[in-house]
């Protein structure tokens, strides 16, 4: 993993920011920048991710920029914060997610669902995913024997 | 020389001398290399071909067969995917008979051997083969097929006077009788094979297995279903000339039971390969007067232990072919490995894993790996489930086993930590050393191998015609180095791997010899739209998406299961197929409900 401060402008920030005029901000691709911010965090170191989220603590349910563990300059600029309030609005079933993120925050109206997912996508090996959802298979026959067995 | 022909030459040649040459070359790549050299031995092949293997029915038509095949006397054909025999694929996912058996019906005079591997037959199919081809038939295979039942039997037990072989080990077959096999008893005296093994057909008598043996003089090979050993006596008695017997069962009636029964069979005198259902300890002595001459033995269904396989196997000197669970343990491939110095075949399966269920000892590891490289030189097969492993273990094998063609090695996920990983020196070792090797599994977990063990795969798997990989690599860089090697792979199969669309469709795109590719597992896509990056011509894209299957667990309660989607892609003269059932999507349709 590259050890440089790897910087990703999901919101087209330095564009806007190059003199472009003021497009009314239609805050983002919501789909398109989820997928990024998915893959971004996907490619994280998990403990660091972990480690995160565990120090980080709920106030005004919104987690504090806290620093992480790790005194590791290199991270800290990298690493985006994520939080998922307890209390939130719940209007309509949803609530709010709010990222900090290299001097940026942004804030997404998810369901408690799709938040909870985030945290733990962003704490899990992706890999891991895949593995637990397709446990080894046994043949017909072998699984029949195993089974009549059992009952004799 | 006069004949017809003999104003067509070659270089000087006769075309007679071609034709009688030709048959000598029966592997199937000889013959398609002889079809490319020139539009002549096109045509000679064209009528002179007399087997043809169709991997897939759908990469062609029964009417294309036709046009080029016309004197065919034997057909194999498969048809769904090699996860159906796990359980993993949709029952009605496809590969019909029917429109085969429609052409075979009208056109292929010639046919008398016929191998139908994984496809759904119907008693209406089964009828008309009986009417159309019944006086000629003499090989019919119903290999883990389904859909039919004991009444399409009838028509070919009534019909089919002159079948030698009759196989239909691992069919689902609904059971309305018994009646079939009484037919075949009555009306043929030519049977040399008859396999209902693993059919689960219990209405059989043993009175028609007797008379199948006195009427057929030249039975040498019988596995049937569960019928009580101890009512077969008679048919011991009388099939004078069996080598091979299978199934049976033993202790089925508790009431009958006791193991001095067992002890007065006596079996036929040139009976060199068995497996009986339910061995145990108690009955296995009544093997010991002729195990010294058993060539292949099938522990796979039987109750023995560890000490039991160790004590058996030391009697079987001349054993070729074993199949067994991993109960057999390190020390049973260890007495293996002593004692069997001509076993060419070895399966391994992966027996009970709950506590208390099988000897605890009986665990496959490295241990007995490197005992069997060093001991059986003569190996060509391989298929093992192993609890550990190194890479000591896979660099015996490689060193050792030069006549190895296929290797399977699944690492089971009892164990935690497996000490010796990543196996990717093992692995580059192995596929060095075993240059024969054309078939190659390797299912592992997170972290067994890393993309650098996946580019040895690609790099030194130089003659591997089909792979399975389950849970390798850690990127999708492992995929694609693997993708550059692999020259002859024809055939791939993936598993629990955390691959992403984009780089299955390069891989299939870079690997130069694939034409088909199934994976189950993977990162997909929220449209599936990155795998059109292997649509081209000819090759077809199916989509197995998730499904919810209810089923019954270990306890026999209806759980929810959840079955991840799966990707076919194959290459196919045919176009797409038009028999999909609902739980199959082509890709096309999904890229439109997407857009």
């Amino acid at each position: 993993m590259s050890r440089s401060a790897v910087e990703l402008d999901f919101f087209r920030m330095e564009k806007e920011s190059a003199g472009k005029p003021q497009q009314p901000k239609k805050l983002f691709d919501r789909r398109r920048s989820f997928r990024d911010i998915q893959s971004v965090i996907s490619k994280m170191n998990p403990e660091i991710l972990k480690s995160v989220i565990a120090t980080g603590s709920v106030e005004n349910g919104n987690l504090l920029a806290s620093k992480p563990k790790d005194d590791d300059p290199f991270l800290s600029p990298a690493l985006p914060l994520l939080s998922a309030p307890a209390f939130g609005n719940r209007v309509s079933g949803t609530t709010s997610l709010t990222i900090f993120y290299n001097g940026t925050i942004s804030v997404f109206d998810v369901s408690l669902n799709k938040a909870e997912n985030i945290l733990k996508l962003a704490a899990e090996n992706v890999s891991k995913t895949v593995d637990s959802d397709l446990p080894l298979t046994r043949g017909k026959s072998l699984e029949r024997f195993l089974q009549k067995r059992k009952e004799r | 020389m006069e004949d017809g022909k003999a104003n067509k030459t070659i270089g000087g040649m006769p075309d007679t001398v071609f034709e009688l040459v030709i048959d000598f070359l029966h592997d199937e790549r000889d013959r398609d290399a002889v079809s490319l050299v020139c539009r002549r031995w096109y045509e000679i092949d064209k009528t002179t071909r007399k087997h043809v293997t169709i991997a897939l029915c759908y990469t062609t038509t029964p009417q294309s067969l036709w046009r080029r095949f016309q004197h065919l006397e034997s057909l194999k054909l498969k048809g769904k995917p090699r996860a159906a025999m796990f359980n993993l694929i949709p029952e009605d996912w496809g590969g019909y008979v029917s429109p085969w058996v429609e052409e075979i019906a009208r056109s292929f005079s010639c046919l008398n051997a016929l191998h139908f591997r994984r496809m759904i037959v119907t008693d209406l199919d089964l009828e008309l083969l009986a009417q159309s081809r019944g006086q000629v038939l003499q090989i019919l295979k119903l290999d883990k097929c389904s859909g039919f039942s004991t009444d399409g039997l009838l028509h070919i037990g009534r019909s089919c006077k002159k079948l030698k072989t009759l196989f239909l080990e691992e069919s689902s077959i609904i059971e309305k009788g018994g009646e079939w096999l009484h037919e075949l008893a009555l009306n043929n005296n030519v049977l040399e094979t008859l396999n209902f093994y693993m059919t689960y057909l219990a209405k059989v008598r043993f009175q028609d297995l007797e008379l199948i043996a006195r009427n057929c003089r030249s039975l040498v090979s019988m596995k049937i279903s569960e019928c009580e050993l101890l009512d077969l006596v008679g048919f011991f008695g009388t099939a004078s000339v069996l080598e091979e017997f299978g199934g049976g069962s033993i202790g089925e009636q508790p009431e009958r039971y006791s193991s001095e029964s067992y002890c007065s069979l006596s079996f036929p005198p040139k009976l060199c390969s068995l497996g009986l259902t339910y061995m145990g300890r108690n009955e296995m002595p009544i093997v010991f007067p002729f195990a010294s001459l058993l060539r292949r033995l099938d522990l796979l269904y039987a109750f023995l232990d560890m000490e039991d396989h160790c004590l058996l196997i030391h009697r079987c000197p001349n054993l070729e072919v074993l199949e067994t669970r991993n109960v057999i343990g390190d020390r049973g491939l260890e007495v293996l490995a002593q004692c069997c110095k001509r076993l060419r075949r070895l399966r391994i399966e992966r027996g009970e894993d709950e506590e208390g269920m099988e000897d605890e000892e009986g665990l496959v590891s490295h241990r007995g790996l490197i005992a069997l490289a060093q001991g059986c030189l003569e190996l060509e097969y391989i298929a093992v489930y192993v609890t550990d492993i190194t890479n000591a273990s896979l660099q015996y094998i490689g060193t050792y086993l030069k006549n190895l063609c296929d290797f399977r090695l699944v690492l089971l996920d009892r164990q935690e930590t497996i000490a010796d990983l990543p196996l990717d020196n093992g692995v580059r070792v192995l596929l060095q050393g075993c240059y024969k090797l054309k078939r190659f599994a390797f299912y592992l977990r997170q972290g067994a191998l890393t993309d650098v063990g996946l580019s040895y795969v690609g790099q030194y798997s130089l003659n591997v015609r089909w792979m399975l990989l389950g849970s390798v690599g850690e990127s999708d860089a492992g995929l694609l180095a693997l993708s550059k090697g692999c020259p002859r792979l024809q055939k791939l199969e993936m598993r629990a791997c955390c691959f992403s669309e984009r780089a299955l469709a390069i891989a299939a795109l870079q690997l130069p010899s694939l034409r088909y590719l199934w994976v189950q597992g993977y990162r997909a896509s929220e449209t599936a739209s990155d795998l059109l990056a292997m649509a081209r011509p000819f090759w077809n894209i199916e989509l197995i998406p998730a499904r919810r299957v209810v089923s019954p667990n270990a306890n026999g309660q209806d759980v929810i299961v959840d079955h991840p989607a799966h990707i076919l892609a194959y290459y196919s003269l045919a176009g797409q197929r038009t028999d999909f059932p609902n739980t199959v999507l082509p890709l096309d349709a999904v890229a439109l409900l997407n857009t």
